[in-house]
């Protein structure tokens, strides 16, 4: 379930333990995109209990960061498991976007 | 000297190729690994099976469910072997083996992963047989 709080152009998303994986991307991007059409510049992805993302994931990050970037704002990860953080530092994500683990 | 338990243990799979049924998949996955040693190598090891069956389901099969994805995982001590099939065209791995993705693009790290955390990688021509090699911690 995708949790979205929302605090004048601030949103925080929680994945509440969903994967950001191939068969969960097309309904985060439809909500991403939502909330950046919405007027949110800073947006933060809670990953509190996610325990896998795959490359379509890091792809949909990527498209959030390039998204916020064209129209000055900026994306936040945090909460991301010692795996999934691993992960985005193999990747280059922290090159990106901010990354922090739990 | 002792020598730890040598632990052998196989799982073989035909699956429709969707998204849907490779979240299936992992449900059985999950249970059967959580009674393996290597718990920290799992999460590689999940990482790996989940971009060479995203790859077969949406490149080699174009998501189309009448066609079948084969998988085959084995592990002997440490030693785990992902084997993935599907019965689609094949996809040109050589292609993306060559050209990695740029750091802003949105897509195409399947391949990068495979290359960055498996210890071997093997495609067959036509692309839709891939063999790797994963040493667990």
């Amino acid at each position: 379930m995708i949790a979205v709080t929302r605090e004048e152009d601030k949103a925080v998303i929680r994945l509440a333990g969903d994967n950001i994986v191939a068969a969960s991307v097309a309904a985060l991007r439809s909500k991403m995109r939502g909330i950046v059409q919405d007027g949110v510049r800073e947006l933060v992805v809670d990953l509190t209990g996610v325990q896998m993302v795959d490359s379509s994931g890091i792809g949909l990050l990527i498209s959030a960061h390039n998204s916020l970037r064209k129209v000055g704002g900026r994306l936040a990860v945090v909460h991301a498991s010692a795996e999934i953080l691993e992960l985005f530092q193999t990747m280059r994500m922290h090159q990106h976007f901010s990354v922090s683990g739990n | 000297m002792t020598h730890p338990a040598r632990v052998e243990c196989a799982m073989r799979t035909a699956l429709p190729a969707s998204l849907q049924a490779i979240e299936e998949f992992f449900v059985e996955f999950r249970r059967q690994q959580s009674a393996l040693p290597h718990g920290g190598s799992w999460f590689t090891a999940e990482l790996l099976v989940r971009e060479a069956l995203t790859n077969a389901v949406l490149h080699g099969c174009h998501a189309d469910p009448r066609r079948l994805v084969r998988c085959v995982l084995r592990l002997k001590g440490r030693r785990l072997l992902i084997a993935v099939e599907d019965d689609g065209d094949g996809f040109d791995w050589r292609a993306a083996w060559s050209h990695p993705a740029a750091l802003t693009d949105c897509s195409g790290r399947g391949i990068g992963i495979l290359r960055k955390y498996a210890n071997h990688v093997r495609y067959n021509d036509r692309g839709n047989v891939v063999a790797i090699v994963k040493r667990l911690c």
